[in-house]
C-alpha cells in the first residue's frame, strides 16, 4: 500500500496521483474525501461541526461549510476541475443515545450540512456511510478512488 | 476578568480548577473503594487544556475501543463529564461486582454493562456534588449514557458540544490506583466558558 497520511479534527490534506488519506475514530464529525479521478487528486477533510459563525475564523476545517469551500478551492488551484470532483462521505453518528435529548444530534446536523454544502458547490455526492451509533476510520485511496470505513463490531466497507 | 478561550486561564485558575479535580476525583475513589471493597487511591489530578488532536493522543490514540459513560450537567454549571473506562478498569469492576472478566468488550451483556454505567454513573455524581458543595451551585444530571466504541469517537463529544467556542478542550479529571496498581479510569468534566467563568467567581477567584 502506498504511503499513508493521517488527517486530524478540523484538518485537511490532499494527495496527488497516489497515496492513501487517512482519518480515525469520526463519531459526529464528518470525513468528506473529495476526487478527481482525470487527475487523481484527493482530498480528505475533517469536519467536527456544521456551520462556521465563529468570528476571525481562523481554522476553516473545523466547519462542514468553510471546509468544503476552502478544500475545493485548494484542488482546484492545484488543477481539478470542479465537474469531474466527486464526493464520498462518512461519519456522522449519535456516540451517546441519552434520555431527553440534552445533547442535541450533532452529528445529524452535521450530514444535513455537508448534503447542502456539495449540493450548493455543485458537487456530486456517490456515496455515503453515515449515521448510526458507530464510530467509523475513514482511508481513502487517492489513485482509485475507493474508501474503506472500519468500524468496531462490523466487517469493513468499501464505498 | 471573563475568560473568552480556555488557554487564557492564569495560574491562579488552574490551580483552583486542580484543587477541584483533587476533591472530586477524591471524593470519586472513596465511593470507588466502597464499591469494589478495595483500598482506591487517586494519582495527582490533572488540568489539561489541550488541542483537539492532542487531546486524542493524550487519551491513547483514537482507534483503541473503550467503554464511556458520559453525563450532562446543566443548571449553574453547564458542561459534559465522561468517565473513560479502559479494559483494566472494566475487569476490576466486573470482578468485584459479578466475579468474572471479560478479554473483550464484545463480551459485555446487559448486566455486565450496567454494572459499569452505575460505578460510572455514581463517580460523577460524587465528583459533582463535591464540587457543587464547594461552590454552593446547583448542577443537575442527566441520566447516564453509555456506549463501547473507539475512545477517539468518544472524547470527540464534548468537543463538538464546546467547538463553536474555542480550539480547546479543556479536561478536569485523574487516574486511580487500586492495590497499588495504577488503573487507567479517567474521570475527565470539559465545563463550558461560561459555567467555568461563574465557577471563579463564585469562588471569589475572579476579582472582578
Amino acid at each position: 500500500m502506498s504511503e499513508k497520511r493521517i488527517i486530524g479534527i478540523a484538518d485537511m490534506k490532499l494527495a496527488k496521483v497516489e497515496g492513501m488519506l487517512v482519518t480515525y475514530a469520526l463519531g459526529s464529525c464528518i470525513g468528506i474525501c473529495l476526487h478527481d479521478p482525470a487527475i487523481k487528486l484527493g482530498a480528505l477533510v475533517h469536519i467536527m461541526l456544521p456551520l462556521n459563525m465563529e468570528t476571525g475564523r481562523k481554522n476553516p476545517m473545523k466547519y462542514a461549510d468553510t471546509g468544503i469551500k476552502e478544500t475545493l478551492r485548494q484542488m482546484e488551484a492545484m488543477g481539478a476541475r470542479r465537474d469531474r470532483i466527486t464526493a464520498k462521505i462518512a461519519g456522522g453518528a449519535k456516540m451517546f443515545e441519552e434520555s431527553g435529548g440534552a445533547l442535541g444530534n450533532i452529528g445529524q446536523r452535521n450530514i444535513e450540512s455537508v448534503h447542502l454544502n456539495l449540493k450548493k458547490e455543485g458537487i456530486r455526492l456517490l456515496k455515503e456511510d453515515v449515521g448510526g451509533s458507530v464510530a467509523r476510520t475513514l482511508l481513502f485511496d487517492v489513485s482509485s478512488g475507493l474508501c474503506c470505513v472500519r468500524c468496531y463490531g462490523r466487517p469493513e466497507l468499501i464505498i | 476578568m471573563a475568560i473568552k478561550s480556555y488557554d487564557e486561564l492564569n495560574s491562579l485558575e488552574l490551580d483552583t480548577l486542580r484543587e477541584i479535580g483533587s476533591m472530586g476525583t477524591g471524593n470519586a475513589a472513596t465511593a470507588l473503594s466502597q464499591m469494589l471493597h478495595r483500598e482506591v487511591r487517586i494519582t495527582l489530578p490533572e488540568v489539561r487544556i489541550m488541542g483537539y488532536n492532542e487531546a486524542i493522543e493524550w487519551i491513547g490514540g483514537p482507534e483503541e475501543i473503550t467503554a464511556g459513560v458520559l453525563v450532562k450537567l446543566s443548571g449553574q454549571i453547564n458542561g459534559i463529564m465522561l468517565s473513560v473506562q479502559q479494559l483494566e478498569f472494566v475487569n476490576l469492576v466486573l470482578d468485584s461486582a459479578l466475579k468474572k472478566k471479560i478479554k473483550d468488550y464484545s463480551e459485555l451483556k446487559e448486566l455486565e454493562s450496567s454494572a459499569l454505567v452505575e460505578v460510572g454513573n455514581i463517580m460523577i455524581s460524587t465528583f459533582i456534588n463535591a464540587l457543587s458543595g464547594l461552590a454552593g451551585m446547583d448542577v443537575k444530571l442527566t441520566v447516564p449514557a453509555f456506549t463501547v466504541d473507539m475512545q477517539g469517537a468518544i472524547l470527540a463529544v464534548p468537543m463538538a458540544e464546546y467547538g463553536g467556542q474555542s480550539d480547546y478542550i479543556m479536561t478536569i479529571g485523574g487516574n486511580f490506583v487500586c492495590d497499588n496498581k495504577q488503573v487507567p479510569c479517567r474521570l475527565l468534566m470539559s465545563p463550558d466558558l461560561r459555567s467555568l467563568n461563574a465557577l471563579f467567581r463564585k469562588l471569589g477567584v475572579n476579582d472582578e
